[in-house]
């Protein structure tokens, strides 16, 4: 973000955050910098306090969720609870979480269920300037009923997870499947992210379903192990945007206001894989693990339009191609502990808009329907650096244990886009870049009964949109998709900086 | 120790890979339509909702009415004479020709002793769609005083009806002089009050009108509940007013599907034309809002020419003829611009003959004013340019600030601008033909 804390962004960019609370195993593609929330979060994880470090360092809690087949090191059953909130600063947004999990083994057979309640507050600009949003209705004298104002209310969301899985103790291979379901009424940032629109209700689902196998290989020094993972990400969701037309009325000789809904479909589909190594290192407490993830997204075209402006919300369809090698190392030693991920995400995205009405090009050629009528191609050269200490410190005289952890997360993201205007005849380039990153702290009390944790975190280095003039402007220019989101061509964009902050007091309770 | 240092450099490494493409975040060019639309958004232009239905009978009414030449005192000339279907509602003359006049359009030619109308016939398309102000000085209007020179009846439901009300006064354009007499040779009853006496000769329109079985008939089933001793000109105003609003509102053009969120309604070179009306071409600075002008008056710089218009007289002071108006001296009103491209010739006088000259004379007002070549307008008018320095020198003074420096459009852009222009027709705007009657009330032709 610029020193100003207001920052132009063009927008003829795709912007994907891909829906899931699972880590590592979808890979998040941004092509602006604008915060996201932290709605995700909403899974117990015992690492966050460390920067999230995960390559070489096991994460007792969150594990499960990402990979199925690790709950086979589960060694008695467990209740998890792990109430989370975020907040964005300015009172630009939140949410808060409220999950119940229990994890269970009977001999060589594991599963889990768990229950995700969520709530999401409306996001809203960030306050600056003292601007203060009007939220009434408004009138439409001999028009017509008022038409709504911005829907203020929170919205929830529901996720349900089921987890299932069997171990080999004979050849410590473990095998296991997943699968989350989620209901979605708010996406954090949608109703931020079409401009000019009034309201903004969303329905969708996710589907997220995955098969996971660990295999270890005993050793001296520790247990050499391999993880493989394959996902499956489904996410159809429908934006009904609420947009006041202005109209001038002949009739009444002045400009009357005209409710116009705009009814926005948003599917991706992902499919990955994920292979991750770790092995111990000659020096006592080392460990190095490898990973490499591979990401094939494709963004449906969408089924059917009626709405006018379709042509102006270039739904495009496209697909990604997206990976990531990364490596990590660990070191436990005694109450100690420390970690550290390095991950390069090398990604390609290409999308492009379709002309649903024959289009006159410039040079006095003709664009049939179905023709491509702007071709986006994206090169990302994304990385990602975690690093995180933790320390136990036993409680002299007492079974009971506090334990602390401190850690940082840094994304770089850097794309060019190439975008070849095939109407107006035109080809342009965008070279881009930015840092987010995440200051991450944790507290854990140890208990002979149960464990409890605090994890915290402050994301920074990314914005919302703000009350700017051309933002305002720009109406409708900016569309949303997914899951995947999908940001239109058109213009400047003004994201005001915002802040991330987010609490997780997670509750592990052992059943017996 | 040393394999923990390896993967370390690795990830040294692959970060030093991602990072050193890190620039500063660099200008991504807006889209035209990105750029087109945020200027627009400045200027509260927005599209047209369809016109209100209108009274059948009413209509039938004012229909009749605006093609029937009992209106006016030699009974030559119809409202649609210089309002012209076939000429898009405008007559396609630089001046008007009124009453004593012959032929119809561009042919028409004036009659013996009779001189011009000192001003353009504006075209009558969206007439009704809400104008600020009405006649290209502005006497009358939406929200001011009444025109100084008469007292129009306080029940007329809206401006165009006002309107209506006026040219049957205006000896030069459909009432004639003393002493006329009609097509039929019998003498103008009209033309014998005095300028001052607008109740009687409506009250005359009336007596003719009501005279005629056939209107009777309409008025009635126009205003049903109106006893024919009760009807005024102030009813068959309100008529044609509803005619207008009916068969001339015409604001379906492919700017207004744009502004309907239809990118694809106008093409590339209109939008680049479109910028350049919004921004660098300054047009927008008079000609904004819902109807892309019609609400402010302006001195573009046109050349003086015709009779002009009272005190002024030879020339037209435009706005700055009315009472305590000086400011506006040389101002016309800024016409809406819909349809623009079919309502040719341009300005108060009708002294630019096309899109392409209008838009090359703002290009460089003030070397246009001084450069005007009276050759390009039709011979009969061409002895009324006011060319002399003095006057050139007088309309310059008052220039609109935005014209008083080139443009410096280049030719390519000239012609965007004409492309953005036309994309503002509704085509159906084309061929108005099919709103002229076959015949008329009084029997007298249509044409």
């Amino acid at each position: 973000m610029s020193p100003s804390g207001l920052r132009a962004v063009c927008l003829v960019v795709p912007l994907i955050c891909l829906v899931s609370p699972a880590r590592a195993q979808l890979i998040p593609i941004k092509t602006i910098p604008i915060a996201q929330g932290d709605q995700f979060q909403i899974f117990p994880s015992n690492n966050m306090g460390m920067g999230g470090v995960s390559i070489a360092l096991p994460d007792s809690l969150g594990d499960p969720f990402a990979n199925p087949a690790t709950t086979a090191r589960l060694r008695a059953s467990r209740f998890f609870s792990a109430p989370t909130v975020y907040s964005l600063s300015g009172n630009a947004g939140g949410g808060r979480s409220l999950p119940f999990a229990m994890l269970t083994r009977r001999a060589n057979w594991y599963g889990g269920l768990a229950l995700v309640l969520q709530q999401v507050d409306p996001s809203r600009p960030p306050q600056q300037n003292g601007f203060i949003a009007v939220n009434a209705p408004l009138a439409r004298p001999g028009s017509g009923p008022p038409i709504p104002g911005p829907d203020l209310r929170a919205h929830g969301n529901q996720y349900a997870f089921g987890m299932f899985g069997r171990s080999w103790p004979g050849s410590n291979l473990s095998i296991g499947g997943s699968a989350l379901w989620t209901g979605l009424h708010a996406l954090d940032g949608v109703d931020l992210l079409y401009s000019g629109s009034r309201r903004v209700e969303q329905t969708g689902h996710a589907v997220d379903v995955r098969i996971g196998a660990l295999k270890e290989w005993p050793g001296e020094r520790g247990a050499r192990t391999l993880e493989a993972v394959v996902v499956h990400n489904r996410f159809a969701a429908t934006h009904n945007v609420l947009y006041v037309d202005q109209f001038w009325d002949p009739g009444l000789q002045q400009i009357v206001l005209q409710p116009r809904t705009d009814h926005n479909f948003d599917h991706t589909n992902t499919w990955g894989a994920q292979l991750e190594y770790q092995m111990a290192l000659p020096t006592p407490g080392w460990r190095i693990g490898w990973v490499a993830t591979v990401n094939r997204a494709t963004h449906p075209k969408l089924p059917s339009y009626d709405i006018t402006n379709v042509a102006v919300i270039p739904w495009d369809p496209g697909r990604t191609y997206a990976y990531d090698l990364g490596v990590g190392l660990s070191k436990v030693l005694g109450p100690a502990t420390f970690g550290v991920d390095a991950i390069y995400e090398p990604i390609r995205s290409y999308t492009w808009a379709d002309a649903i009405a024959p289009t006159a090009t410039l040079g006095g050629d003709t664009i049939a329907v179905g023709g491509k009528t702007v071709e986006n191609r994206f090169k990302f050269s994304n990385a990602v650096f975690r690093i995180g200490v933790g320390r136990d410190i036993a409680l002299e005289g007492s079974p009971k244990a506090i334990g602390l952890q401190f850690g940082l997360m840094m994304r770089s993201i850097n794309y060019r886009l190439q975008q070849t205007n095939h109407v107006e005849l035109t080809q342009r380039a965008l070279r881009t870049g930015w840092l987010e990153w995440s200051p991450t702290w944790g507290l854990t009390l140890r208990f002979p009964e149960f464990e409890l944790r605090y994890r915290g975190r402050v994301m920074k280095g990314a914005g919302r949109p703000g009350f700017g003039a051309q933002f305002v402007v720009g109406a409708r220019d900016l569309a949303v998709s997914s899951g995947a989101i999908l940001a239109v061509p058109s213009g400047p964009l003004s994201l005001v900086d915002v802040n991330t902050a987010t609490h997780q007091i997670s509750l592990s309770l052992p059943i017996h | 120790m040393t394999l923990s240092v390896r993967p370390l450099c690795v990830a040294a490494l692959l970060l030093a890979v991602a990072c050193d493409e890190t620039p500063p975040t660099t200008g991504f060019p807006e889209s035209l339509d990105a750029q087109l639309r945020r200027s627009i958004g400045q200027w509260s232009v927005v599209p047209i909702a369809a016109p209100p239905q209108q009274d059948p009978a009413l209509v039938a009414l004012g229909r009749a009415l605006m093609f029937d030449k009992i209106l006016s005192g030699n009974r030559d000339i119809s409202c649609a004479t210089c309002h012209e279907p076939a000429l898009h509602a405008t007559d396609g003359l630089p001046l008007a020709i009124g009453t004593g006049g012959t032929g119809t359009g561009t042919a028409r030619t004036l009659g013996p002793g009779r001189s011009f109308v000192p001003r353009n016939a504006p075209s009558l398309l969206n007439s009704a769609i809400g104008l600020s102000y009405v006649f290209w000085d502005g006497r009358l209007s939406r929200f001011g005083p009444p025109p100084p020179d008469v007292t129009l009846p306080r029940d007329l439901p809206n401006v165009i009806a006002a309107q209506a009300m006026m040219p049957v006064l205006n000896r030069r354009e459909m009432r004639g002089n003393p002493g006329d007499v009609d097509v039929f040779g019998n003498p103008n009853e009209l033309a014998q009050f005095t300028d001052s006496q607008p109740d009687q000769i409506w009250r005359g329109i009336m007596r003719r009108l009501l005279a005629i079985p056939e209107y009777v008939t309409l008025f009635s089933a126009a205003y049903p509940g109106v006893p024919p001793s009760s009807l005024t000109f102030g009813h068959a105003a309100t008529a044609i007013a509803a005619f207008q609003m009916a068969a001339l509102m015409k604001t379906d053009s492919p700017f207004d599907h744009y502004l309907r969120h239809e990118d694809n309604a106008i093409s590339v070179e209109e939008k680049r034309g479109g910028i350049l009306f919004f921004t660098r071409a300054r047009c927008v600075s008079c000609h904004n809002g819902p109807l892309l002008g019609g609400q402010s008056f302006s001195n573009s710089g046109v050349p003086q020419l015709g009779p002009g218009v009272g005190r002024g007289a030879p020339l037209d002071l435009g706005r700055g003829e009315l009472p305590n108006n000086d400011v506006y001296r040389f101002a016309f009103r800024v016409p809406p611009l819909r349809n623009v491209e079919l309502t040719a010739p341009y300005f108060h006088n009708g002294t630019f003959a096309t899109l392409e000259s209008v838009v090359a004379h703002y290009n460089d007002v003030p070397t246009s004013l001084r450069n005007f070549n009276p050759a390009t307008l039709p011979a009969a008018v061409q002895s009324s340019y006011h060319g002399d320095q003095a006057t050139i020198d007088d309309i310059l003074k008052t220039l609109e600030f935005t014209l008083r420096t080139p443009l410096q459009l280049t030719e390519a852009e000239r012609g965007q601008l004409v492309a953005f222009l036309k994309s503002l027709t509704d085509p159906s705007a084309r061929d108005l033909s099919g709103i002229v009657p076959a015949s008329v009330p009084s029997g007298l032709p249509v044409r």
